[in-house]
């Protein structure tokens, strides 16, 4: 077949570049080492990266509140929490000692069960700008959980809503509450003889048991799919260390096949100047070949760019390749297919090399800012999630952060694949249309 | 082997090709002479099947360039203006990749390859990048592509632009030979020269239009067919000269041209040994002598009131 040997010819063109191809793969290799190392991430076998150490001070927070608090943090994987005063967490992060301070106000618990505004304050270590940043962006989503779950319990509870009404409580529920846990107990006793009292604590219970209840329903769910992911995690085999490895090296290796590919569609313009093309056209081959070769080529090429970055990933810094080894692959092979068809539309569409060049580059440059390659997708806010879906590197980063960060079998996180799958199809029919068109209007002549 | 009739091809309201009319037969050599922008290259993309025609027809082997192009193509070689090889391969790769591209595999692609690396003098470089080669060698390996799958109509499109004259002087050998092994050959030129040397016959381009069609003899024909002889003489002896040279068989007139003095004759050569004689019986030596013949040049100059080596504007 023609486009085979169109296919043959690019691929040997393609490989002996072998600067061109050397760079394609050092690149992201390097820029994954320097983001894995800069979170303490090491080689060969210590591809787990140390959690961030965080101080933390809330200084009358309740035990019951400071163990629950600490333990979401520690779940994540990402912190590594010190409780401290507020003297001891300003020392550790002046000298290093943790990334960041999470300083609630002294009356926080009070604060929380009055349903008033509580301000927390972040201190960051400017020589971990980039440690502090997730502190403050994990504690800004999670404040923003928090004040969802507040909206929903008044939707459901508008009663409840003192703080705004201005309380007309004898006794406020800041009063009950206040000195140490004997005053409390005390106070909680004497409510059975003192009716205010005892208006108080009934309200105190009615209010933490629909907490509880709210709470409760919130977090079932997201407790059910976290518990299904460790329990994969550990049956796999996989480390216990978070791997941010897994979130970086797919995102930069999609990043930079983009350009990789990019390069490989441009050369449809460097065909035309060098008047190869015209003399292909001219020769035996069908127009749709010789767009099936140079699309085949810079998929292939792309292809075996990825899998060598896996492989590498894998032995240098323990990157997962998934629960099985077609998920991994099917993502590699339908990334490739789009971001090529993408790119040899760009070659279609421009009138010259330059044009495409300069166009690409924004075209990347955008993607991968929408589109996951410098901040995960999970840590995306959502209206940034929902304007990264016309990107193509957001459905390729999606694909590989399930299978690769999640670990999940393609079968059970198909719609990364089919939208590739869409794209592709899509894309190269946009392209043999278009390439047609050209030709009998001349353009390529 | 090659008819067209009344071709037009048109970019927006410029017609680059303009009611082009001509034949080729099987085995000829055919010149098609103009100068840059003259609508040479359109002419050959159209017959090539690249660039759909606006008016007229044309056939090559009987096939319709427009409604047969498969056939066409497969009859057909091409050796574009341009150096179209792949220049981070090396010449048996491009070879390859080209014989491929026209079904040729296994041992009969070796063997072509290797009989046109022999015939382009590059066998010994068949492995270097062609990158690294001279204007002279890139040249040889485009014409050798070009003849990959022994076509039977090649189109060469100024095969010899940006080289020197020693590499210039092999490609038209190489060219020759391949006319004489009963190719039918388009050449497409603006060196006056080459169409001299190599043209059976030569059809005149300007402005897309064909000025003027036939053999070398039949063209300058239609100029007149004056030698011109020009040297050096001091201005008093011009009288004596013009008295003796009116005796001479052939001699035209004589006049001045540039500092010189120019005699026109019927033939050039027959008068030189009569002004040797008069020269020699003045004491005198012959200095800085030129003979012209009619040409091409003086031709096209004549037609279109421009020279051959003048940018047409478009």
């Amino acid at each position: 077949m023609r486009f085979i040997a169109i296919l043959r010819k690019d691929l040997k063109r393609m490989v002996g570049d072998r600067r061109a191809f050397a760079v394609n793969l050092l690149l992201p290799l390097l820029l994954t080492a320097i983001m894995g190392a800069s979170f303490g991430g090491g080689f060969f076998g210590k591809g787990g990266i140390s959690a961030i150490p965080v101080a933390l001070v809330a200084a009358d927070l309740p035990p019951m509140l400071r163990d629950r608090l600490a333990e979401g943090l520690e779940e994540s994987g990402f912190f590594d929490v010190t409780w401290a005063d507020s003297l001891d967490a300003d020392r550790m992060v002046r000298q290093g000692e943790a990334a960041a301070a999470v300083v609630l106000p002294p009356d926080a618990g009070l604060r929380f069960l009055d349903g008033a505004d509580i301000s927390v304050a972040v201190w960051k270590d400017p020589a971990s700008p980039l440690k502090a940043g997730i502190v403050e962006q994990v504690l800004t989503r999670g404040l923003v959980r928090y004040q969802a779950g507040e909206a929903a319990y008044l939707a459901l509870w508008p009663d409840d809503d003192w703080s705004a009404a201005g309380s007309t409580e004898e006794f406020s529920f800041q009063e009950f509450l206040s000195g140490d846990f004997a005053d409390v107990w005390r106070r909680w006793r004497r409510a059975d003889t003192d009716p205010v009292l005892a208006e108080t604590r009934a309200r105190i219970t009615r209010v933490m048991d629909r907490q509880v209840a709210l709470s409760d329903a919130l977090s079932s769910q997201v407790v059910v799919v976290d518990a299904q992911d460790q329990a994969q995690a550990a049956g796999a085999g996989e480390a216990d260390d978070l791997n941010l490895y897994n979130v970086f090296l797919p995102g930069f290796a999609v990043f930079f096949l983009m350009f990789s590919v990019a390069a490989g569609a441009r050369d449809l313009h460097r065909e035309k100047v060098r008047g190869t093309l015209q003399r292909q056209l001219m020769g035996p081959v069908k127009p749709v070949q010789i767009l099936l070769g140079k699309w085949g080529s810079a998929a292939l090429q792309g292809m075996f760019m990825l899998t060598v970055l896996f492989l590498l990933g894998a032995t240098l810094f323990q990157v997962n390749l998934g629960p099985d080894p077609w998920s991994l692959l099917v993502i590699i092979i339908l990334t490739n297919t789009a971001t090529a068809g993408l790119f040899l539309l760009l070659a279609l569409v421009t009138p010259n090399e330059k044009t495409m060049d300069n166009l690409s580059t924004v075209i990347i440059l955008v993607f991968a800012l929408l589109g996951g390659t410098f901040v995960p997708i999970d840590a995306m806010p959502a209206w940034m999630q929902g304007v990264g879906q016309v990107a193509l590197n957001y459905w390729a980063n999606l694909g590989f952060t399930n299978v690769v960060a999640k670990n999940i079998p393609l079968a059970e996180a198909t719609l990364p694949v089919v939208v590739l799958g869409w794209t592709t199809l899509v894309l190269m029919a946009a392209n043999i249309f278009i390439f047609r068109f050209r030709l009998r209007r001349g353009g390529l002549g | 082997m090659i008819q067209v009739h009344n071709l037009v091809k048109k970019y927006g309201s410029h017609r680059a090709v303009d009611d082009l009319s001509f034949a080729v037969g099987k085995g000829e050599l055919f010149g098609l002479l103009g100068p840059n922008g003259a609508g040479k290259t359109t002419t050959i993309s159209v017959l090539a099947t690249l660039l759909p025609g606006d008016g007229g027809s044309a056939s090559i082997g009987g096939f319709d360039v427009a409604d047969q192009s498969d056939d066409v193509r497969r009859l057909i070689g091409i050796v574009p203006q341009e150096i179209a090889l792949y220049p981070d391969l090396n010449a048996r790769d491009n070879l390859n990749f080209w014989g491929r591209l026209y079904g040729l595999k296994g041992a009969a692609l070796v063997s072509r390859v290797d009989e046109l690396l022999e015939m382009a003098d590059l066998t010994a470089q068949a492995g270097q990048k062609v990158d690294g080669y001279s204007g002279g060698m890139k040249r040889r390996l485009n014409l050798a592509v070009g003849l990959v799958h022994a076509p039977e109509v090649l189109f060469l499109d100024e095969p010899t632009v940006g080289i020197d004259a020693h590499a210039r002087s092999k490609i038209l050998t190489l060219i020759g030979d391949l006319a004489a092994g009963g190719l039918t050959v388009i050449y497409t030129t603006h060196y006056l020269e080459e169409a001299e040397q190599l043209c059976d016959r030569i059809g005149v381009i300007d402005q897309g239009r064909l000025v003027a069609l036939g053999d070398k003899e039949d063209l300058i024909r239609q100029i007149g067919d004056e030698d011109c002889i020009r040297f050096q003489l001091a201005e008093d002896r011009i009288a004596t000269l013009e008295a003796a040279s009116s005796r001479w068989q052939g001699f035209i007139k004589i006049g001045r041209h540039k500092g010189k003095v120019e005699i026109r004759a019927a033939d050039g050569a027959s008068i030189l040994p009569e002004l040797q004689g008069w020269f020699a019986g003045q004491g005198l030596v012959i200095e800085q002598l030129e003979i012209d013949r009619p040409n091409l040049e003086a031709l096209y100059l004549n037609l279109t009131g421009h020279g051959l080596r003048e940018k047409v504007s478009e």
